[in-house]
């Protein structure tokens, strides 16, 4: 199967090698003539303006022509992604492609004559007879096939060549230049500058939710307690008076608890004192189901990151309790070279939806740091959500 | 007196409940949002409603806009509202509609029993309990505006009180002065504030707040 694969692409690229050939020769053709035919209207300025347009269209039809050939052929996805150069630009880069195309064109030429030579040879020698009068002795067969082992691995070194020079050519001509590349990753930040103002916002809100329907109705309602308690007691009913105060005490020991959750889910005090390993282990520690931690990571890595891991285990972990009602979840961090990978798996019922309000701010989260963001979660399960922050 | 609560935390609602039966109300349903309130309602046809602002889905002003309509559809319930804020905006709403029968208090007051329950009887007594936090607020917001500052200090206590929904004799008694006393100051307010001397408290409170709340 990976050998029919490797077969069919190189049948692609030779075919794509060929096809190239044919578009140099009619690319030069093309613009000798287009020079041709411009050369006398350039004098008549409303021709001028006419024929150029119709060159410009041409050169332009022309350059898409050879973009499709190298993501068609020779696979080169770049050359998908390659918009917006003008006539300008598709001119120049026709301008220096077709010698390459002819180089390639040359190559495959020589293929097939040797090819022919050596066809030619063993016919011969098979049917008996002398080719130039050459015997087929052992010394003779071992120098041919020699010399043709040669001239193949030198005529395919050429092949590759052409074809990373044909990529190349289109990368520098076609593809985006430095200010694009620029421009591109200016429109990347604004977006992530944005998305995480809204993250931020949207966390805000969450805490201020927390607070408010969390802590602050428990306050209230231990008031009510001790205020009951207290008209109890002046009522002269001393034993539901102290019922309701042992109520109340229980109330005051839940709200430190709530309290320090609030606490906790607004930032993990533990990363700073303890570090990613210990606060990912106290996450699984609090987990209701069994959670196993690998954490792989040599160096302490910078602290936003640090940050964006334990948040994005967090948020995964209270998911998988939460919806995907899972019996067990996997945390695997580690590092390779520049780049720390964060996996969490679970073996729920899957169908998690990346749009949900926790894995959107998780998601702006690591976007803010360059990092990538994706949740693999089929219907039926199980869920892997996979995070690759850069510690540059 | 029959009362429906609505509020969402199960705690408070609870705790809510159990207040009310000890102090001899009677509790015919407890719900926890705006839809299933106004269901309710529809239902038992209660004396008074005890409902929180903030409910879900949302948590902005589901209750509130569940009391505008069973103010709208019944006038004679009685209908108190809890909320996390001052909203000034909530607090004109509800007395625009009809100053009576209405009452708006910050829901941390729930935890001093005895003004609570003081802000409910009043509301299903008919009258009006404002927020002292509110009413505060609502002074503050127009101390630029001339008429008020020309109150005395005492005036303003009296204003205080009043707009919160007590009446001559509740006032008299807050203050430790006479009730002759108090009547005294509410005249000389209503002339300092142009405002013709109406029958009836709460509609004098209402012209009061309109008055603070434009």
């Amino acid at each position: 199967m990976r050998i029919w694969s490797a077969v069919v692409a190189s049948a692609r690229l030779v075919w794509g090698l060929a096809v190239g050939a044919l578009t140099a020769v009619a690319t030069l053709a093309g613009l000798a003539a287009g020079g041709i035919v411009l050369a006398p209207a350039l004098a008549w300025p409303s021709a001028r303006e006419a024929s150029m347009h119709r060159l410009a269209s041409i050169v332009l039809r022309l350059a898409e022509f050879e973009r499709h050939r190298l993501y068609r052929l020779f696979g080169d996805t770049e050359a998908k992604t390659y918009r917006g150069y003008g006539p300008e630009r598709a001119l120049a880069y026709l301008g220096v492609r077709w010698p390459v195309g002819l180089l390639g064109g040359g190559i495959l030429a020589l293929f097939v004559w040797g090819a022919a030579t050596v066809t030619v040879f063993v016919w011969y020698w098979l049917t008996g007879r002398y080719p130039d009068n050459i015997p087929p002795s052992p010394w003779i067969i071992t120098y041919l096939s020699v010399a043709c082992g040669f001239a193949l691995f030198l005529g395919v070194q050429g092949l590759i060549g052409v074809v990373r020079l044909e990529r190349n050519v289109a990368r520098r001509f076609l593809g985006p230049t430095p200010a694009d590349l620029l421009r591109m990753r200016i429109e990347q930040l604004s977006a992530t500058r944005a998305d995480v103002v809204a993250a931020v916002d949207a966390e805000r809100r969450r805490i201020e939710r927390d607070l408010h329907d969390g802590v602050q109705q428990r306050l209230v309602a231990l008031g009510m307690l001790l205020g009951r308690a207290r008209r109890s007691g002046a009522a002269g009913d001393e034993v539901k008076s102290a019922d309701l105060l042992a109520q109340a005490h229980a109330e005051s020991r839940e709200i430190l608890d709530e309290l320090r959750e609030v606490a906790w889910r607004v930032y993990p005090a533990a990363l700073d004192t303890l570090g990613l390993r210990d606060a990912l282990a106290g996450v699984a520690e609090r987990a209701p189901i069994p959670v196993t931690v690998r954490y792989d990571v040599p160096e302490t890595p910078p602290a936003p990151v640090v940050t964006a891991a334990y948040f994005v285990v967090s948020e995964a972990v209270t998911n998988a309790v939460k919806h995907a009602s899972a019996s067990r979840i996997e945390i695997v961090v580690t590092r390779e070279r520049r780049t720390m990978t964060v996996r969490v798996s679970d073996d729920g019922g899957g169908g998690a939806d990346p749009g949900g309000a926790g894995l959107t701010g998780l998601a702006r989260r690591v976007a803010a740091l360059d990092g990538r963001f994706a949740v693999i979660s089929p219907v039926g399960g199980p869920t892997e959500v996979r995070v690759m922050l850069p510690c540059a | 007196m029959r009362v429906i609560i609505a509020e969402d935390s199960a705690l408070l609602r609870d705790g809510l409940r159990r207040l009310l039966v000890d102090e001899g109300y009677t509790v015919v349903d407890a719900v926890g949002d705006g839809a299933a309130l106004v269901e309710s309602v529809s239902r038992h046809v209660p004396d008074l409603v005890v409902a929180d602002v903030r409910m879900p889905p949302t948590h902005s002003d589901e209750g509130l806009r569940a009391a505008v309509e069973i103010r709208r559809r019944w006038p004679s319930i009685g209908v108190l509202m809890l909320s996390q804020y001052v909203e000034q905006r909530y607090a004109v709403d509800l007395l625009t509609g009809h100053g009576t029968r209405v009452g708006y208090l910050l829901k941390d007051r729930v935890a001093d029993v005895g003004e609570f329950l003081e802000a409910l009887a009043r509301v299903g007594a008919g009258g009006t309990a404002f927020d002292p936090e509110v009413v505060r607020q609502l002074l503050r917001r127009t101390t630029h505006t001339d008429p008020l500052t020309r109150l005395t200090g005492r005036e303003r206590d009296v204003l205080d009180a009043m707009a919160q929904g007590h009446n001559n004799a509740s006032i008299a008694a807050r203050l430790h002065v006479s009730q002759s006393a108090v009547e005294k100051h509410v005249r000389s307010i209503f002339d300092k504030l142009g405002l013709a001397d109406a029958e009836g408290y709460s509609r004098r409170v209402l012209a009061v707040l309109r008055y603070l709340g434009e």
